[in-house]
């Protein structure tokens, strides 16, 4: 009898209701709120739903020693999470983003592409920021990536810059990417007057066939000559873009767009996910990690709509653009540019941005990547 | 005939370039070289030899297994590196330490001859015949120093010797000693951050002003840019717009999910202006129109008659 009880009480000591702390409990529900979020609100669903049960897989309290948890060498989710731990998801995400990403909004319009680059400001911004908190260089730059809006980057660049703060990193990123049109909205309002975002901008050209295949190989010699450090997600973005619009690569294409991204989405939102335990995740880094998270948003945001009115300055009558586009500067494509165009119709019914949103919504992906180059040849 | 040509200069390009870019031996360089002495390490007898590093300066790892040490150049094959030994690996940026005891035959990292002041060492390769690399004992080194090289390039590719030689770091890359990372660089240098910041953000839009310029040049040289669009049926109306086009991809995203919004957009904008959205082969056809890039006939393999 006395067997049974010190069997069952050894069994106790290995369930999670024994091993369960306070900080367990705020992870996971933290994990609820977000999948609740991903399918209640549909913010981000194919992101949140990974990472949020993922925080829940990560966060079960455990009996140390099973070679079941992400951070113990050679199981199953530390062989999963490698694959972020190393940065080899995001570059073949970036492979996918290539693959399904239309540029012709940027060729027949490239002077939208500075409003790319202006709204990289927020990655700059959030560094600053972080150095004056304490952060060492090198964890301020990874900090500061979040501000391009780019899950994929920030993992990849955290990953090689400060990989124990690349639970928060990515999270914080993801987060946000998810609250774009909450954060984006009222700070296009502020800034811009109501005869601004009335402005109606031309229909762009069409682009031929043969500009969509010289884009991809143009656009990656030029990037990756200036900034060989952004050599993988580069590289592999505009790649996957070559595929799609060679025209003679379809299967490859759909592959790269379909499957594969599926499945990395998957593993990368889940390892995230699983990463964010509970004695690593919740700390003061964390928080401030969230805090300049959101403010490197509001720079971005900020930056972006600031230059379409300074540029307009210049414009003529007929060519100005409308600065409600300044926000799709960041790379959460396509909820930026979705923001612009609500944005755009709530103050004109007929007024569409879309179109002209998506330009620097894309000339961002190709931002962020070259500023990710940036920090790591610097700070690497 | 052409063709054939074309095939073949491109196999051969690749197997060429493979040959170059392949990290082998000849990624190999003797780094330092330390004359006898009385003080310093000793080897595994116990015994203050000579000794000489050899460094990887490539990012893979190189095997160098069968490989000649000389100090001799009319007998490149003076002394072979073992060729069984698994140790004869040097990971990338790494050093291999080689004891000059004058006997081989004491280990695998041991060489047949002592190292005197105003000798030269060469590596040689597995061929016995390609001199890799050479390092010369100047005759005026000084005691307690070591022939050595550094890296004169952030690449360290280019490595150059040290006039009067090197104080010994066996088993160490040289001039690394005291080297801080970036991040360290920057947090003693710039602190506040705002160096880095006016130098990333210039480059970031330096990258995408080069963009815009080749982007609206090809523009402009491929026709596209400047055209103005005529009025077509379709969109000449007033029933079908670009913007009828985006309320179309609004109301479909609504039941199809955000991943296709833009794509739908678009691609409702591009049939409404006419401009053919069927270039794209395949992406969303919107109508059917038989082209270059979906006949079927012209993907069939066309035998010569």
């Amino acid at each position: 009898m006395s067997q049974i009880f010190s069997s069952l009480q050894q069994f106790w000591q290995f369930t999670g209701f024994c091993n369960m702390t306070f900080q367990h409990l705020v992870m996971i529900v933290i994990g609820i709120v977000f999948i609740t979020l991903a399918i209640k609100k549909e913010w981000e669903p194919l992101l949140l739903v990974p990472i949020g049960f993922g925080m829940i897989i990560g966060n079960i309290p455990m009996f140390p020693g099973l070679n079941i948890g992400v951070y113990e060498d050679g199981s199953v989710l530390n062989i999963l999470y490698q694959g972020v731990r190393q940065g080899w998801y995001p570059p073949l995400i970036f492979l996918g983003i290539g693959a399904m990403t239309d540029f012709s909004a940027l060729i027949s319009q490239p002077r939208l592409i500075l409003i790319g680059a202006a709204a990289q400001c927020g990655i700059f911004g959030a560094y600053l920021l972080a150095l004056a908190l304490g952060f060492a260089p090198n964890e301020a730059g990874a900090i500061g990536i979040i501000g391009g809006a780019d899950g994929p980057t920030a993992i990849f660049l955290s990953s090689k810059l400060a990989p124990d703060l690349m639970g928060a990193i990515a999270v914080s990123a993801y987060s946000y990417m998810a609250l774009v049109p909450v954060i984006q909205k009222p700070i296009m309002k502020l800034l811009t007057t109501k005869k601004e975002r009335l402005i109606r901008m031309p229909a762009p050209r069409a682009v031929s066939q043969k500009e969509k295949i010289i884009f991809p190989i143009v656009g990656f010699l030029t990037t990756a000559f200036i900034v060989p450090s952004g050599l993988p997600l580069l590289g592999m973005l505009f790649f996957g873009n070559l595929l799609k619009e060679s025209g003679v690569t379809r299967r490859l294409a759909e592959t790269a767009r379909g499957p594969l991204v599926d499945v990395i989405t998957i593993l990368i939102g889940l390892t995230v996910g699983c990463s964010t335990q509970a004695d690593k995740f919740l700390s003061t880094s964390s928080i401030k990690i969230f805090c300049l998270g959101l403010l490197s948003f509001v720079i971005a945001t900020t930056c972006g709509v600031l230059f379409v009115k300074f540029l307009n300055l210049f414009l003529k009558e007929g060519r100005k653009i409308n600065p409600l586009i300044g926000n799709a500067g960041v790379s959460a494509v396509p909820d930026s540019a979705r923001v612009s165009e609500m944005a755009g119709r709530e103050a004109d019914p007929g007024n569409h941005l879309l179109m002209h949103a998506m330009g620097p919504n894309v000339a961002g992906v190709i931002g962020s990547a070259v500023a990710a180059g940036i920090l790591l040849g610097f700070l690497g | 005939m052409r063709k054939a040509i074309l095939t073949y200069a491109l196999i051969l390009a690749s197997v060429l370039s493979f040959n170059v870019a392949g990290q082998n031996v000849s990624d190999l360089i003797i780094s330092e070289i330390m004359p006898a002495t009385d003080s310093g390490i000793v080897d595994d007898y116990g015994r203050r030899n000579g000794w000489l590093e050899i460094y990887n300066k490539s990012q893979g790892t190189v095997n160098f297994a069968g490989c000649y040490l000389t100090d001799d150049r009319s007998d490149l094959k003076k002394c072979q590196i073992s060729k069984t030994d698994s140790r004869t690996k040097i990971g990338p940026r790494q050093v291999s330490l080689f004891h000059a005891s004058g006997d081989s035959n004491d280990g695998t990292f041991y060489i047949d001859f002592e190292i005197v002041r105003g000798m030269t060492v060469y590596l040689v390769s597995n061929d016995g015949r390609t001199i890799i690399d050479s390092l010369s004992v100047p005759a005026t080194l000084p005691c307690g120093k070591s022939a050595a090289r550094v890296a004169n390039d952030i690449r360290q590719q280019n490595w150059e010797p040290v006039e009067g030689g090197l104080d010994p770091s066996p088993m160490a890359v040289n001039g690394q000693k005291g080297k801080t990372s970036g991040s360290e660089k920057l947090a003693h240098d710039d602190p506040y951050g705002l160096v880095l910041t006016v130098v990333s953000i210039s480059v970031v839009f330096t990258a995408l002003l080069v963009l815009w310029w080749l982007f609206a040049l090809l523009g402009i040289s491929l026709g596209g840019a400047g055209k103005d669009k005529k009025p077509t049926a379709k969109n000449g109306n007033g029933k079908m717009t670009p913007e009828v086009a985006a309320a179309i991809g609004m109301a479909l995203d609504r039941e199809l999910g955000g991943e296709v919004y833009a794509a739908i957009a678009l691609a409702m904008h591009r049939y409404m202006n006419d401009t053919v959205h069927d270039k794209e082969s395949y992406i969303i056809t919107i109508r059917h129109n038989q082209s270059a890039w979906n006949n079927k006939e012209q993907g069939f393999r066309k035998y010569p008659r």
